[in-house]
């Protein structure tokens, strides 16, 4: 008979509390891990759809343009930067891009807008752009046309074929004006990008601004973005860090990420008040436990067992009870997170335009990542372990022949 | 030889505010092989003599040398320990350990000594034949009658191979029958294996039994009779 058999058998010998404790233990584990799963597929799928429709995961600019996004913080083109960055690893893309403002109009109508400047197969593989067009075709690196978001568009009752006229102010002051056809509108889920992007390829955007062989953001993607800081690390020993500043895109995004961060708090409260209610649930019992087998632990000290082996079987048996809630927590809630995470849910009605407004396409794919799962079992081990100081306790300061009368 | 010898032995209980002497100023001696009964009304202080020489509880004065070892300076660790190795316990309610078979029972004391398995094994079944229990080492103490529960545990008191024996009212939670089987069972112990019993009770049968009676008065010994 070894202990672990002893402890086992006893957690079985109320059956019905032990089932409970354990059951209370799964909902927590199972409900913890559902609600950390639905926040970070949440999380990740925002994050994923700015990062692929415009940022990259990480941009790199002439020193001090994040701050002060003018065109003259521009910076030469140079094709040795280009090749060095293409050769650090873990670089998947590289996209070099000349943005800046200009005022857009056709027939009565003008409206600022945001021109983006780009490689047009490049921009492709950072992000897709061609699978957002909903008219016309897409950009060419030989063509002059430009591609006008779909509420854009709208505001200015253009359409492919049409030619829009965008006057701004170029490098160093430079006015630029130029007519470019539209050959094609584009759809992004993101109302605030909807209303106000035009694409061009590249040269053609240098031409107009007067920014010959200038750009002012190179956008990177990752093959591994869990690797980001590494690759941040290698970028800026390869660089001239006196001329460029090299950002992540959580630098860059610091609005959605203290939303993000408000939400995740939210969230971990609710945990946090569900493990809490746990816990009392497990002292409940523990209390109960320990109380009803005073007399049997003062026999089996009496006939010799050590205080704290008796202590250890305890303890056991707890983690037993613990082990037999995260488990079946586990075994319950990972296949719908996988699941879930690969046939995303669908959202409709309120949720689904709030996601819209956000940007983000209604879409709930739930996340897991096995840090849900090791953090789940830290934390009910630690909550057992808390309420076993009550048993252990008594059976340090248990006096024998006081047990033994009970 | 003397295997046990207590000297001046003094329990006082609420020494702050009443005194009460559970027991006071006991000297007495007994010798291996012993089948000795201690008798007393209620509150004479049989219970409390024999958890002081359990070293279940510590004396307010005086000594208990047992082998040598005056068991009163022991710390609690080492207690527990010489209790393992030196002394058998039979308690008036069985006290087996309810989720384990008789034969786990009997087997527990030795994994606490830390004795092979093969070694307990054989010990264990050839002590639950000697308590006339071959045939139920497989059954839970509920699944036993009282009788049956008891010499398990006078199986389980034996199986540390002590030096004495001690048992508290051994037989009163037994009816007539089992009460006669258990005492023939401890007394053919006693007899063959020399094993000492010391017990406390208030049962005619056992004193009947006793060679040696040793009667309790308000914490005193009153009389010590061998037969």
């Amino acid at each position: 008979m070894n202990y672990f058999k002893l402890a086992w058998r006893n957690i079985w010998r109320n059956k019905r509390r032990t089932l409970l404790t354990a059951a209370s233990i799964f909902m927590a584990v199972f409900l913890a891990l559902l609600v950390r799963s639905i926040q970070t597929g949440w999380f990740d799928n925002l994050v994923n759809v700015v990062i692929q429709s415009y940022t990259g995961h990480i941009q790199i600019h002439k020193n001090g343009y994040w701050d002060d996004k003018d065109i003259n913080n521009s910076m030469y083109c140079n094709d040795s930067l280009l090749r060095v960055l293409q050769s650090v690893d873990n670089i998947r893309n590289v996209v070099p891009r000349l943005e800046y403002f200009a005022l857009s109009s056709f027939k009565q109508q003008t409206k600022g807008v945001l021109l983006i400047g780009t490689d047009p197969v490049k921009e492709d593989n950072l992000t897709h752009l061609s699978r957002k067009i909903i008219q016309g075709k897409y950009l060419q690196n030989t063509q002059h046309g430009i591609l006008v978001a779909q509420k854009l568009a709208s505001y200015l009752e253009i359409k492919t074929g049409d030619t829009l006229v965008l006057i701004g102010q170029g490098f160093h002051g430079v006015s630029a004006v130029g007519k470019f056809p539209v050959q094609g509108i584009l759809h992004f889920p993101s109302p605030q990008l909807d209303n106000q992007m035009i694409y061009m390829n590249l040269p053609t955007a240098q031409e107009f601004f007067g920014a010959d062989n200038r750009i002012t953001t190179v956008s990177l993607m990752l093959n591994n973005p869990d690797h980001i800081n590494q690759t941040v690390t290698l970028i800026r020993s390869v660089i001239n860090n006196d001329r460029y500043e090299v950002m992540r895109w959580d630098e860059m995004l610091v609005e959605v990420m203290q939303q993000l961060k408000a939400k995740t708090a939210g969230g971990n409260i609710i945990i946090a008040i569900l493990y809490m209610i746990v816990g009392f649930g497990i002292f409940g019992t523990v209390i109960m436990m320990t109380n009803e087998r005073i007399k049997e632990f003062g026999v089996v000290v009496s006939v010799g067992m050590q205080k704290t082996r008796l202590a250890i079987i305890v303890l056991v048996e707890m983690i037993f009870i613990g082990l037999t809630g995260i488990i079946s927590g586990i075994a319950v809630s990972l296949p719908i997170m996988l699941y879930y995470k690969v046939n995303p849910i669908h959202l409709t009605g309120n949720m689904a335009k709030t996601f819209i407004n956000y940007g983000i396409e209604p879409l709930m794919p739930l996340a897991f990542k096995p840090a849900f799962i090791l953090g789940n079992v830290i934390i009910v081990l630690i909550i057992v372990s808390l309420t076993c100081v009550y048993p252990v306790r008594k059976i340090f300061k248990l006096n024998v022949v006081e047990a033994l009368r009970k | 030889m003397n295997i046990i010898e207590i000297k001046n032995l003094t329990k006082i209980y609420d020494k702050e505010t009443i005194p009460v002497y559970a027991l006071n100023n006991v000297s007495i001696s007994f010798q291996s092989g012993e089948f000795t009964t201690i008798v007393g009304p209620s509150g004479s202080g049989k219970t409390t003599l024999l958890n002081m020489l359990g070293g279940l509880d510590k004396p307010t004065e005086g000594e208990i040398i047992i082998d040598h070892i005056n068991i009163t300076k022991l710390r609690s660790r080492q207690l527990i320990d010489f209790r393992l190795r030196n002394i058998g316990f039979v308690f008036q309610s069985f006290n087996l350990i309810p989720v384990l078979t008789a034969k786990e029972n009997v087997e527990f004391i030795m994994q606490l000594q830390g004795t092979p398995k093969g070694l307990r094994e054989n010990r264990t079944n050839e002590l639950l034949r000697s308590v006339g229990l071959g045939d139920r080492v497989d059954a839970r103490p509920n699944k036993l009658s009282g009788g049956q529960q008891q010499r398990v545990a006078v199986a389980r008191a034996l199986a540390s191979k002590p030096k004495f024996i001690l048992a508290d009212e051994p037989t009163a939670n037994l009816d007539s029958k089992s009460a006669e089987n258990l005492l023939e069972i401890m007394e053919q112990l006693n007899k063959e294996e020399n094993i000492t019993f010391i017990f406390s009770t208030h049962d005619a049968r056992v004193v009947a039994k006793a060679r040696r009676i040793v009667t309790l008065e308000d914490g005193k010994i009153v009389s010590d009779i061998a037969k």
